[in-house]
């Protein structure tokens, strides 16, 4: 079984080979190569390509989990009776017998029947094993098994024809002659067929000898009872298993074979005998040899079916159409369901034993809607009658993205998954460690989004794109002690090089910490945070002094900064990076900032030009928020023009340990034209309230 | 212009009569002498300057080549014939038309000639060099810039076939434009988006979704786990079941996230990929609504020309389930390597929402039903741009991003 790439699902499908020639042994195709192709699509057998094998042509076809029955040739015609409305041959296989009696030669024993429901068995002596007739050997490989001798072959041709599993022992080679399906023991061993010592635990169902296990039940025989060269009597085994303990055995021993592959997805129980004769047949015929009278047959409880109710108000309901009496009927019966009509109200489906899929009303409706044809069935377009609220934050990352966007920043996508060591370069908080990672560099869930842009950043600088604004607005993980981790949404922004690129027109200035603090900003501004305040941040990951962080009501908004000098050797970084990190979460529980039109002043603004000398440690955020506080209705703006520590002057043109500071302010009246004398007097009271602060003025213009 | 033929006969005549002089006539005289007494006259008189003008500009131009001294001499010519001082057809504009134009014709005059005197900077020496000089070096060519052509020209010193200036631009990432896309479809279709965590439970990752421990179905999936109860969500379905649990029906919902696998990355396989979920629960909904919209989305969202197929396929929490695929979008459905000679392209699975499934919601199946589908949306960028490639979207190559 091949497991193909990627359909709309992601869903990993089997692909199943199928013989047109073998088909046809079973039913008339009255159909080309392409149109059964197609025909077979449209019931559900997705057939990806077909391929000319000789004078044979080959379908590569995919089967769901839920199809066993199509693992085969015979369940694959059955489809195609149903399809074109032909006659499946019906499966008579009569076996010529020997007078001897099997149950002389050997004996079998279920001792744990809730997991092995049926074992039947057929003896066949003296026979001469050697390697297949090439008619059998090309079948086999047609559908890509790879033929070994006469009697191996034949047991994997009968699974592909009839989707049984069937398994041959050296009958000689069975201590006591005997077969005992049992538990194993724990710590029982068995040396399967590709060569491996397993050890086995009592989840694991075994076929056992009188002394010790021979098989893995339903996955694979042992080597010590392989056929051999010098085989001459052989038990066949068709036996039916429980598909929950094949599957448990399979998984822990990590051994997925053909006959696993079918018995944990549910063989057909009723198929049992019919293969084994249909196999001791072939034997007889191909390897020589007599088959011993009769089958033993042990089926301590045989099984039905009960029926299903199928309502032709629900096939309305579900299907949203009048499916035909004759049609629904026809399909189920030509699929092996038996059919019981029940007035006009439906009627009573019973399924085959192959068919453990289907065991409720909506599986019969499948049924019938795939082979009436899901293109003729109605359709129609309907709205939806309600609305819940349609995702405000939706509005909210619309504007958080735009605002990034027109800033110049390119979103991008990168993997949530990290080396746990590295994510821990960048924040305290557990990542969510994996159980079975790809690789030790994707071990965790990240609680950081930093290093996914670093790493971004350093991908783009290694290909000589130096001038980088990048966004990502993703989540974060941490793990805790409830049921699931902690998952918050982050917004990180990268930066680096260039604010502007370097051109004819424009000379290369580089991007600084202000680049970055403005576009937070900018960002911000589009929400009523209420109370927000910019300070210096400790963030163990950016460099000391250059990394400062936006508050509102003591929670963090933002953090930003440049990437610590020792980390960005660590990364090999070309150049400085620059990095915010964005609690996206708390912003998008602010709300978005109310827009309403303030008039514009007909009257025209004042500019004044304050030349301050400001002591170097009093920051100018002191200095705006003192100018503020004084609530001067007419100041329009404020900006910093231009600001010189005295070192950079003539000395003695300012107090050493002092700054200069050129502060524009820009007054405007809506109501009326300032006079000077109104732009003065708000202006002393500026300069006498920075007093405090220990800024002097320089002069006024 | 208005008014019927006898009012036109007369200008017109004496229109006939102006054309046969000379350009230098013209301006030796008055626009009194010219008869030119209404503004369409003068707009007419200074358009025949005009092109006076640029003609012979342009058969200095043409004949450009030749020694250098010559090619001074005639240029100084020109350029003194129209813009010298004294005696410059310019000048002798300005002091026949314009000084003398009657009161009420003088701003329009004035206005005319404030544009003839801009046009007239194309004669002046440093131009006309220029052109020459180009002309003579370089046959004058056609370029191309941004799929435009122009006519490589030098004017007055600028060369405006420079590259613009051009910002630094911003970008969404190909995979949220298609998400954005999708989502719109179904916004207007009155649904609702939806989200739950990708660090999900293997309750609501799989066993809520009618995929038990015990079938190999859950095979299907290669999982990631955080431990045996947690898994990283291999599909956005859990948000179905938490959608129904909180909401109930009926519910119009869109489960747009990313989803996890277990698979080593190649070309078509990514560790993390993008799905969008739909769910629609309600009474009396089949398989015709699940039809009809899926059909309406995907020719909203691939174009109106292309044909959807619904064939029958398997998921556990879907029956009846299905596969929806479009005519291919690379070759219209006539059969190329993309869609393996079929026509046909899957793009999305779908089905009816399986009934245990809508009991894990908290749904009574006899009372409701639903319809549901899920899609990759890398998958559908790769179909939508022809990406060959997944790996790109999460790499943050500068160089792919900038091409959306």
């Amino acid at each position: 079984m091949a497991v193909c790439a990627p359909a709309s699902l992601y869903l990993k499908t089997e692909i199943m080979k199928v013989s047109l020639n073998w088909l046809k042994e079973f039913v008339e195709v009255p159909a080309d190569a392409r149109r059964l192709k197609a025909d077979l699509t449209s019931v559900g057998l997705n057939a990806e390509s077909f391929q000319a094998v000789g004078e044979d042509v080959v379908f590569e076809v995919e089967v769901t989990t839920n199809r066993p029955d199509c693992l085969s040739h015979y369940g694959v015609a059955r489809e195609v009776a149903a399809l074109y409305r032909k006659h499946l041959a019906p499966l008579e296989f009569v076996c010529k017998e020997s007078s001897a009696a099997a149950s002389a030669e050997a004996s079998i024993e279920i001792l744990n029947p809730e997991l092995c429901a049926r074992y039947c068995g057929r003896v066949v002596q003296g026979v001469e094993v050697k390697a297949s007739p090439d008619w059998l050997v090309r079948r086999l490989e047609a559908v890509g098994q790879r033929p070994i001798n006469n009697v191996a072959d034949i047991t994997n041709y009968v699974l592909m024809e009839l989707g049984h599993p069937l398994h041959a022992f050296d009958l000689t080679r069975l201590k006591g002659r005997r077969i005992i399906v049992r538990s194993a023991r724990p710590g029982e061993q068995l040396q399967t067929l590709d060569g491996v010592a397993r050890t086995l635990a009592a989840s694991d169902l075994v076929i056992a000898d009188s002394t010790r296990p021979v098989a893995l039940a339903g996955v694979m025989g042992g080597e010590e009872s392989e056929i051999s060269g010098d085989t001459r009597s052989v038990l066949l085994e068709s036996a039916w298993f429980d598909p929950a303990t094949i599957r448990r055995t399979s998984k822990t021993q990590g051994l997925h074979t053909e006959a696993s592959h079918r018995f944990e997805r549910g063989a057909d129980i009723e198929m049992a005998p019919v293969a084994l004769d249909r196999a001791a047949i072939l034997i007889a015929q191909l390897a020589g040899g007599e088959v011993l009278r009769g089958v033993i047959d042990v089926y301590p409880s045989p099984k039905h079916r009960t029926y299903i109710e199928l309502r032709r108000s629900e096939i309305q309901r579900i299907l949203g159409a009048e499916v035909p009496w004759e049609e629904i009927e026809r399909v189920l019966r030509t699929l092996g369901f038996k059919v019981e009509r029940r007035g006009t109200e439906g009627w009573r489906v019973t399924p085959p034993l192959s068919r453990l899929d289907v065991d409720r009303e909506v599986d019969l409706i499948e049924e019938v809607a795939r082979h009436y044809g899901y293109n003729r069935l109605p359709s129609r377009v309907r709205p939806a009658p309600t609305r819940l609220a349609a995702g405000e934050t939706r509005s909210k990352e619309l504007r958080i993205s735009n605002t990034l966007v027109a800033l110049g920043y390119r979103e991008i996508i990168p993997s949530a998954m990290v080396d746990p060591a590295e994510n821990a370069r960048f924040t305290d908080r557990p990542p969510v460690v994996l159980e079975n990672p790809l690789s030790q560099d994707a071990a965790a869930m990240r609680s950081s989004a930093v290093p996914s842009m670093v790493h971004t950043l350093k991908w783009n600088l290694d290909r000589y794109r130096t001038d980088l604004r990048l966004y990502e607005m993703g989540r974060v993980y941490s793990a805790r002690d409830a049921s699931l981790p902690d998952e918050r949404r982050v917004l990180v922004l990268g930066t680096s090089g260039n604010r502007e690129p370097s051109t004819l027109h424009s000379k290369e200035t580089e991007l600084n910490f202000f680049d970055l603090k403005g576009h937070v900003e900018e960002l911000l501004g589009c929400f009523d945070l209420s109370g927000l305040k910019f300070e210096p941040s400790d963030a163990g990951y950016l460099e000391e002094g250059v990394a400062g962080r936006f508050v509102a009501e003591d929670s963090t908004v933002a953090t930003l900064g440049r990437l610590r000098e020792d980390l960005a050797r660590g990364y090999k970084l070309r150049q400085a990076v620059w990095l915010a990190e964005v609690e996206l979460d708390v912003l998008l529980s602010a709300a978005l900032r109310q827009k309403s039109f303030k008039p514009i002043s007909k009257f025209p603004p004042v500019e004044r030009d304050f030349s301050l000398v400001v002591p170097e440690s009093t920051a100018y955020g002191r200095l705006e928020e003192t100018i503020r506080g004084l609530a001067i209705e007419e100041i329009q703006s404020m900006t910093p023009v231009d600001r010189r520590p005295s070192g950079e002057l003539p000395e003695g043109t300012i107090p050493p340990g002092h700054a200069s500071l050129l502060l524009r302010i820009t007054f405007q009246s809506p109501t009326h034209t300032l006079a000077s004398d109104e732009v003065e007097s708000q202006s002393r009271r500026i300069v006498e309230a920075l007093e405090p602060l220990g800024v002097q003025i320089r002069a006024q213009a | 212009m208005s008014g019927s033929e006898a009012d036109r006969r007369i200008p017109n005549q004496r229109a006939h009569t102006r054309s046969r002089m000379s350009i230098d006539e013209k301006i030796s005289k008055t626009l009194n002498d010219l008869d030119a007494i209404s503004p369409e006259a003068i707009g007419e008189l200074f358009g025949e300057v005009t092109s006076a003008l640029e003609s012979e500009r342009k058969a200095l131009i043409a004949a450009g080549a030749g020694d250098g001294r010559e090619r001074s001499q005639k240029v100084k010519d020109l350029r003194d014939r129209w813009l010298a001082r004294k005696g410059g057809l310019v000048s002798l504009i300005d002091e026949n038309w314009l000084k003398k134009a009657p009161k009420e014709l003088k701003p329009a005059v004035g206005r005319a000639f404030n544009q003839l005197r801009q046009v007239a900077t194309c004669v002046d020496t440093e131009s006309l060099l220029q052109e020459v000089r180009v002309q003579a070096d370089v046959p004058v060519r056609l370029v191309a810039h941004a799929g435009v052509e122009f006519t490589a020209e030098v004017i007055r010193g600028q060369d405006l076939t420079l590259p613009g200036y051009r910002q630094p631009m911003g970008s969404i990432h190909p995979v949220t434009q298609v998400m954005r896309e999708i989502e719109d479809i179904f916004l207007g279709l009155g649904f609702s988006i939806e989200s739950g965590p990708e660090i999900e439970s293997v309750y609501y990752n799989f066993d809520a979704l009618n995929i038990p421990e015990s079938h190999p179905a859950r095979d299907d999936w290669d999982t990631l786990y955080v431990n045996s109860e947690t898994v990283l969500r291999t599909h956005t379905s859990p948000v179905q079941i938490r959608a129904m649990e909180k909401h109930g029906a009926p519910l119009y919902i869109l489960c747009p996230g990313k989803a996890y696998r277990h698979d080593n990355p190649d070309s078509t396989h990514a560790t993390m990929f993008h799905q969008v979920e739909g769910l629609a629960v309600d009474r009396d909904i089949s398989f015709a609504d699940l039809k009809g919209t899926l059909d309406y989305f995907a020719r909203k969202f691939f174009g109106d020309k292309i044909k959807t197929n619904f064939v029958p396929s398997f998921f556990p929490f879907t029956e009846p389930s299905g596969e929806l695929s479009i005519s291919c979008v690379f070759c219209g459905g006539e059969g190329c390597r993309v869609c393996k000679e079929s026509g046909w392209i899957e793009v999305m699975g779908c089905g009816m929402v399986h009934p245990e499934v809508l009991r894990h919601g908290g749904i009574d199946p006899e009372r409701y039903s639903g319809w549901a589908f899920g899609l990759g949306v890398e998958r559908f960028a790769m179909m939508k741009y022809d990406i060959n490639d997944i790996q790109l979207f999460h790499q943050g190559d500068v160089r792919f991003l900038e091409q959306f």
